[in-house]
């Protein structure tokens, strides 16, 4: 065992298991690096192996096969943001990524798997995966599993500096008659929101007939509050419904985030404020 | 699989067109790697937390964070610096000329960053908006607050790489 760190480069995703499987948990596996390397870069994080996946084939390109969209986990954002097949199925994924923070520089080696496994309560992707139902792929040495992305949030197993690698995200497409919208709560888009909100719906007759809505950076980590909304479904959309999201968000976040972006308080009240605004904009796309 | 853990790292990279085979530690930044092992100062350090971008360098033609970029994950691609901007006998591009002409800088310790944004935005869209500009420059800080002179000089550079060209 060496008293630096070390670095790795497996060329194949069975030699990246088996060596995480192999390793203390100092080890840390990277690609972009946009997430750890400031950790790194202020001593909070000392890797003490760097199990570098770029070289994972498996872990590359978007493909739409079989009604789904499969997003290799070193997908960068900037791609997700421009390419073709994400942009027809799943446009508001491909929304989202154009408010990751840190500006063209990470949206070029940030990656959508790094994105999730970093778990951060501010990021702009899990948001939307959350309401379009996304499951994504873990390798391990164990063998390979499909769970789903709310699955994968409550498994603090799979987070940084896991045995397991994230290999693709996978995505049934969106309906064309759907309206959706992802709303970020901050002066500009280049950095941390706020409060940030995404959501989905289907109207018939101008009546609501589903609704998915989840809220980010207010909680430690983003929630699917599609649940609590069910009211909403049957109705057109009207001012009162404003009072009823506020009632049902005033009782959701009892573990609000206070940090520089705002007190719990505040990001309390700017949950259910998101949240119809991102409910409003998505019906406006129908309309 | 222990016998894929290495202590030191190999890699190729070709800097401002130079090749170099560096055999390097493991836990170096591309920022600590350029201004300290190989004397490209033009890379400025600033946050070490990806939030300033006055590191910003190109790899394989798209802007990048050196700060926070682990030099050993990069293996075979090319690296422009600031330095590689203008030509051997450090005459300035028509990008940099316009940034100089209009007085774009303040202090220009942003350079890097929002030079090679506008080289990256001009290339995809040789004549944006003013909210283009915006956008593209989102991810550099000028703390010297001089937004308005730089999106002036991005929209001169608009023109006279237009001008170059034609």
């Amino acid at each position: 065992m060496s008293l630096y760190p070390q670095f790795a480069k497996p060329n194949t995703t069975e030699q990246a298991s088996q060596l995480l499987s192999g390793l203390s948990t100092g080890a840390v596996i990277i690609a972009g690096g946009q997430e750890i390397m400031p950790s790194v870069n202020y001593g909070h994080l000392m890797p003490s192996v760097y199990v570098d996946i770029n070289s994972l084939k498996d872990l590359v390109g978007i493909n739409f096969e079989n009604n789904e969209l499969s997003i290799g986990a070193l997908t960068v954002h900037r791609d997700i943001q421009n390419n073709e097949l994400v942009k027809e199925h799943v446009p508001l994924l491909s929304y989202a990524a154009q408010w990751v923070g840190g500006g063209w520089q990470v949206h070029n080696r940030g990656t959508i798997g790094g994105n999730i496994v970093s778990m951060h309560p501010l990021y702009d992707i899990i948001p939307s995966l959350l309401i379009l139902d996304a499951e994504v792929e873990i390798i391990s040495a164990a063998g390979t599993n499909r769970v789903s992305i709310s699955d994968l949030l409550n498994d603090t197993s799979h987070g940084l500096g896991s045995k397991s690698i994230l290999s693709k995200i996978i995505i049934k497409p969106m309906s064309k008659s759907l309206g959706w919208a992802y709303e970020k709560l901050k002066i500009t888009s280049g950095g941390y929101g706020s409060a940030n909100s995404a959501a989905i719906v289907e109207t018939k007759n101008s009546k609501i007939i589903s609704l998915r809505v989840s809220v980010g950076a207010v909680s430690p980590l983003p929630v699917d509050i599609s649940s609590s909304l069910s009211s909403l479904i049957g109705n057109e959309w009207n001012d009162s419904l404003n009072d009823i999201i506020t009632s049902k968000c005033s009782s959701l976040f009892d573990d609000a985030l206070s940090d520089q972006q705002g007190d719990d308080q505040w990001r309390r009240s700017m949950a259910s404020v998101m949240a119809i605004r991102s409910i409003k904009a998505a019906l406006k796309k129908i309309e | 699989m222990e016998d894929l853990l290495e202590d030191t790292v190999l890699i190729q990279l070709r800097i401002n067109g130079k090749y170099h085979e560096l055999e390097i530690s493991p836990s170096v930044s591309l920022l600590d790697l350029l201004r300290d092992e190989l004397n490209f100062k033009g890379t400025h350090m600033g946050c070490m937390t990806g939030h300033c971008g006055a590191c910003t360098v190109m790899i394989n033609g798209k802007t990048a964070k050196s700060c926070i970029t682990l030099a050993s994950t990069l293996s075979n691609v090319d690296i422009t610096t600031i330095e590689g901007l203008s030509d051997e006998e450090g005459n300035l591009s028509p990008l940099q000329e316009s940034f100089w002409n209009t007085a774009g800088f303040q202090c220009g310790y942003c350079a890097p960053g929002m030079l090679f944004l506008t080289k990256e935005l001009l290339e995809d869209n040789p004549n944006p908006t003013d909210d283009e500009i915006k956008t593209a420059l989102e991810g550099t800080l000028c703390r010297c607050t001089g937004y308005q002179s730089l999106i002036r000089a991005v929209k001169d550079a608009a023109e006279n790489i237009s001008a170059s060209k034609s």
